[in-house]
């Protein structure tokens, strides 16, 4: 009876197990596959990219990912394997070190820190393997190309709006991203001197780190409301900490025309901005940043240029514009 | 019994109460807005889903095991739940979908633990990850939106009591009647404090470590559903490290990691004093780095009084017997 018992239980274990990890490697088994051919018909060359993700359970990297493995089919001749680093600089140097090993034609990293991945970088060139930085990019390594957004301009367009709409002598808090991540500590640095330095009259009530999640944010937001009976304004590095900070006011009449600034554009700020509980984000678009990656891999690929830094825009998106984006979201089924 | 007893029992019964108060009591003093009911309301719902995770730890520490994939399970019941809210309009089965994808994980982790004899710490890591993966695989990473009504579990009240807090105050009975009045809870104490002697002395151990991950997996999924309520939104990557937080609770709260020791009050009084620790840093401004450090420290204290009160226990240990929570309990060692 018990033996039978013991028997049962780890088939079902064995189960489960099977079961989730057949799903986790289809998406990449589909890839690879296509990924083992260098000719393909006619002899036309088939050229091999390694895309390098930062971590796939952060929910930007992970929509960047999915929108660039999208992106590559549209190009016949290339095919594109997504690696996970896992948020770890020794996990995602590894993965570098491999793509070198597997000779791929190109290798495109999303660094979890730039200066970690920064010689392993050096290692792609050098061993002749183009090499692509992305979000955030890695400057000035000789022989990569890169494509970014510009963390400092995607605060400051913010920024400057937000010296013309918040009021004189105004409280705000302020919700940061993880300290030491390239993008958080520009994103702040932005505020700093196109906003705070220029208002000495606005007053910070509250700062801290809320490690770009809702979660987190909300609950600094709770006790900022219970020690503040009046908040102005919420500056936040992300969408995802100024929803949490919505989240928690948006029944109290008193917080009603609460300023809240956020960056990345994403499908729940957009939907704020739209109901005018959100004040401003900067777009840092997936599909924007996946479509520029995809068309330099193709010129470096076909040898039109050897080498290309270039930006994705940093629009503003306010109650004034908000349709649009959310057209873009609907028509690519991210939201109803 | 002389006066000097009836003190060191009190001290060694009720030690955590005294912290809680004189906590409470300085907090009242140092910060005004520290004592107004909308700001102890506020720590109440702030605490409730980890206060609710920290008493599934308190049963699975008391019988000597615990689980550190609590906050990605939490993750995975919340994501399926609210997309069964999502596909069928219904709050019913998106809770039941909650409790039950966190019961299916726990059964696994029991699986492991009970019958493969894997020990817990490296059984539920490996729970931890897989559990987050499948969360992550079938958002494919991204947050759900447009939640409509199913944030009433975290956002709605009966009255003027926020139903998380009554969530927690369900648990906390719960918890409490368990571990004190049934026979199950004392097998927990039992298993916890000496394996073999319960075995010897009959108590089906697989039973009872099957049941704990089993509540346990109760508690992560409704603490699931309460979360994603409270956030308005599936997170799949939400609640990392809660299951740290929980255990930090259940262990300033006088919980042994050495087994056989622990309360549902004790659980509860840590819980609060992270809460009010955590509430009165935000409300005075504390910078966030030097929040990290006081939590840390006060863990470490806390660690370290359990050590010395275990030793203590030791030295008496044939004085122990009076003490009835846990008949089974006395140690060999």
């Amino acid at each position: 009876m018990k033996k039978r018992l013991i028997s049962v239980l780890s088939m079902l274990l064995a189960i489960v197990l099977l079961a989730a990890c057949g799903k986790t490697a289809t998406p990449n088994a589909s890839n690879s596959t296509a990924a083992g051919t260098t000719t393909g018909n006619g002899g036309a060359k088939t050229y091999k990219i390694a895309y390098i993700a930062r971590a796939q359970s952060d929910s930007f990297a992970a929509w960047l990912a999915n929108a660039v493995k999208d992106e590559a089919k549209k190009y016949p001749g290339i095919t594109l394997d997504v690696f996970d680093g896992e948020a770890n600089d020794e996990k995602e140097n590894s993965m570098i070190e491999n793509a070198i090993t597997n000779k791929y034609d190109l290798v495109i990293v999303q660094p979890n820190n730039g200066e970690a991945q920064r010689p392993y970088v050096e290692k792609v060139v050098k061993a002749g393997i183009f090499a692509i930085t992305t979000n955030a990019r890695i400057s000035g390594i000789e022989g990569a190309s890169s494509v970014d957004a510009n963390p400092y301009e995607q605060a400051a367009v913010n920024a400057r709006a937000a010296v013309e709409q918040i009021p004189q002598n105004a409280k705000v808090v302020v919700l940061k991203g993880p300290s030491g991540n390239f993008h958080a500590d520009e994103r702040r640095a932005s505020w700093q001197k196109e906003f705070f330095d220029k208002r000495p009259d606005v007053k910070i009530v509250g700062e801290q780190i809320a490690n770009w999640n809702k979660d987190e944010a909300m609950k600094y937001m709770e006790d900022w409301v219970q020690a503040n009976d009046k908040i102005d304004a919420v500056i936040s590095m992300n969408d995802n900490m100024a929803a949490g900070a919505i989240e928690v006011v948006k029944d109290n009449a008193k917080f009603k025309d609460m300023l809240v600034y956020g960056v990345d554009g994403t499908a729940e700020a957009l939907l704020l901005i739209q109901e005018g509980k959100m004040t401003s984000t900067c777009m840092q678009s997936a599909y924007d940043l996946a479509t520029k990656l995809m068309e330099t891999s193709n010129k470096l690929l076909t040898g039109a240029e050897k080498q290309i830094d270039t930006d994705i825009g940093n629009p503003l998106v306010n109650k004034d514009n908000v349709q649009e984006y959310i057209d873009v979201l609907k028509k690519a089924g991210a939201i109803k | 019994m002389d006066l000097k007893n009836v003190w060191s029992t009190a001290k060694k019964k009720y030690s955590i109460f005294m912290v809680l108060f004189v906590l409470f009591f300085i907090c009242s003093i140092i910060n005004e807005n520290f004592l107004t009911p909308n700001n102890l309301t506020n720590i109440s719902r702030q605490l409730a889903v980890t206060t609710i995770l920290a008493f599934g730890q308190t049963m699975l520490i008391i019988s000597g095991m615990l689980d550190l994939s609590q906050g990605s399970v939490l993750a995975l019941s919340g994501v399926f739940a609210v997309s069964a809210y999502k596909s069928t309009g219904s709050l019913v089965i998106a809770v039941l979908v909650g409790i039950v994808t966190g019961v299916v994980c726990n059964i696994v982790n029991a699986i492991m633990v009970s019958t493969f004899k894997a020990p817990p710490f490296i059984a539920t890591l490996a729970m931890l990850t897989m559990a987050r993966g499948v969360a992550l695989l079938f958002t494919k990473g991204q947050n759900l939106l447009q939640l409509g009504n199913f944030v009433v579990f975290g956002q709605g009240s009966a009255g003027i009591i926020p139903i998380p807090i009554i969530f927690l105050v369900i648990i906390a009975i719960f918890t409490w009647y368990i571990l004190k009045h049934t026979r199950f809870g004392r097998s927990l104490y039992a298993v916890g404090g000496n394996e073999e002697a319960s075995i010897a002395s009959g108590i089906n151990v697989h039973k009872v470590k099957y049941t704990a991950f089993i509540i346990n997996g109760i508690f992560v999924g409704l603490a699931g559903v309460l979360f994603m309520s409270r956030v308005n939104a599936g997170l799949p990557n939400g609640a990392v490290g809660y299951e740290f937080t929980a255990l930090t609770a259940a262990i300033i709260g006088g919980t042994s990691f050495s087994g056989g020791v622990g309360t549902a009050a004790g659980t509860l009084a840590g819980a609060f004093i992270v809460g009010f620790l955590d509430n009165i840093m935000n409300l005075a401004s504390v910078d966030s780095y030097m929040q990290q450090i006081v939590r840390g420290a006060i863990i470490a204290l806390a660690v370290i009084y359990d050590i010395r009160s275990k030793n203590r226990r030791t030295k008496s240990a044939m004085g122990r017997i009076e003490d009835k929570e846990k008949p089974k309990a006395i140690k060999a060692k």
